[in-house]
């Protein structure tokens, strides 16, 4: 990390208030993904509750249920009298089952639809795969 | 330690089967709710379901005609000067005195309050650059709105009420406004309860949301829970779907064949899957904002 985030405002998060998904959601997810894409490294600090309830202006609870429950998947750790962190590396890799349980009720519905319009599962892969691949593109 | 009713976990508001009459009208139907320390609430209803109302039997301005209402422990109607003290309440219509400055109008308040804050009052005078030089007479109604919150803050109450606050403040007032009430609630056990038709300042700060209707809560619970528990759902089947669906919570249907759109409450994400079963459809689901859920609650 270059940056101490405690200089610099804590703009790494996107809440939308307004979409209907719940903040703490939107937080988790967020985490999540920047995990996932190693943006946030094991290691990395998050800006506390306080700091994020008053730089996007939101209630601080929901705050602290998504650290709360992040920290419950072994997403994040809590450090005594210091910023929460990023667990290290081997507690992600053991969150993947979870992760994809996550993800299951939108792959029924995909299948589901797939297998109304009689695609086959490769067609399909390769589909997502391609998705996949454009929004990894830089 | 004193048992004031604020100790840990025992909640800072207290409704039961609360009811109120007026005018042979049952303006407040059956409202129960509790309001725990360090919670900002938001009270949403229509114009004349009952917000004002509500806040009036809860600050004991009138008393409740069936059920209980309590601040701090003690009823509402009877409420001690002591706890009294612990309030700060912002109406919808301000008291100010014409006639004074807001300098004076200030030092008037700061003089009846022992525990006046006046270093707050100082730095929130700068923040929200309300003028005090001039008369009050002569003030905005987004000016006259900062200097009325202002009264209600310098005490340091431990219950802040706000009718209608912030409504005539531009948006970057409104933003400094919220930040601020964000910043009382979270200084322990301060508790803040304000009404709005305002949506998008709701789903911003607070935690739990009131929404009446007609008198009656028609949800009383946290908005995290709210905004999960009610969803649109889209199912796409490949041959009709059944005239009347039946499916449980539903608030309202659309349906043209063999795809049906519903709003539905007590959404659980399991309940996806259940549905696609049942109805051989692809089953998409999407959150409601809460301007949204408001007025699918009244459709």
């Amino acid at each position: 990390m270059d940056r101490d985030p405690h200089l610099s405002p804590p703009r790494i998060f996107t809440l939308e208030p307004a979409s209907g998904v719940p903040i703490y959601r939107q937080l988790m997810d967020q985490v999540r993904r920047l995990v996932a894409s190693g943006h946030l490294a094991p290691g990395a600090e998050l800006p506390s509750v306080r700091e994020v309830a008053t730089e996007y202006t939101v209630n601080p609870t929901t705050i602290s249920k998504a650290y709360g429950l992040l920290e419950l998947e072994g997403l994040v750790q809590r450090n005594r009298g210091k910023p929460m962190t990023i667990a290290p590396l081997r507690r992600n890799q053991q969150a993947l089952t979870h992760r994809l349980r996550q993800i299951e009720a939108q792959v029924d519905s995909l299948v589901l639809a797939a297998q109304q319009l009689d695609l086959r599962a490769a067609d399909l892969a390769t589909l997502i795969e391609q998705k996949m691949h454009e929004d990894e593109a830089p | 330690m004193m048992n004031d009713g604020t100790a840990s976990g025992s909640p800072v508001v207290s409704l039961r089967e609360l009811g109120k009459v007026i005018g042979g009208k049952a303006v407040l139907r059956d409202i129960s709710a509790d309001i725990e320390a360090g919670s900002i609430v938001g009270l949403l209803g229509k114009n004349g379901a009952g917000k004002t109302s509500l806040i009036d039997v809860l600050l004991g301005f009138s008393p409740p005609s069936s059920g209980s209402c309590s601040v701090f422990g003690e009823r509402s109607f009877d409420l001690p000067a002591a706890a009294k003290r612990r309030i700060g309440f912002v109406p919808q219509q301000d008291e100010l005195l014409d006639s004074l400055t807001g300098a004076q109008q200030l030092a008037l308040n700061a003089a009846l309050h022992p525990a006046w804050d006046s270093s707050l009052i100082a730095r929130l005078v700068r923040e929200w650059e309300v003028p005090l030089d001039r008369r009050i007479q002569v003030l905005s109604g987004g000016e006259r709105q900062k200097l009325a919150t202002l009264l209600a803050l310098g005490h340091a109450p431990d219950l802040l009420v706000l009718d209608e606050p912030a409504s005539s403040l531009d948006p970057v007032a409104r933003r400094r406004f919220l930040g601020e009430l964000l910043d009382i609630a979270q200084s322990p056990n301060r508790t803040v309860l304000f009404s709005t038709h305002i949506v998008s300042d709701l789903e911003r700060i607070a935690n739990k949301v009131w929404i009446i209707r007609d008198g009656r809560f028609a949800w009383a619970g946290d908005l995290d829970m709210l905004q999960e528990s009610v969803v649109r759902v889209t199912l796409s089947a490949r041959d009709a779907l059944p005239q009347h669906l039946g499916i449980d919570g539903t608030v309202s249907a659309r349906s043209d064949g063999r795809r049906a759109q519903v709003v539905l409450t007590g959404w659980r994400d399991e309940r996806q899957r259940e549905l696609a079963d049942r109805f051989s459809a692809a089953v998409t689901v999407e959150h409601l904002g809460l301007e949204e859920i408001f007025l699918e609650l009244h459709s």
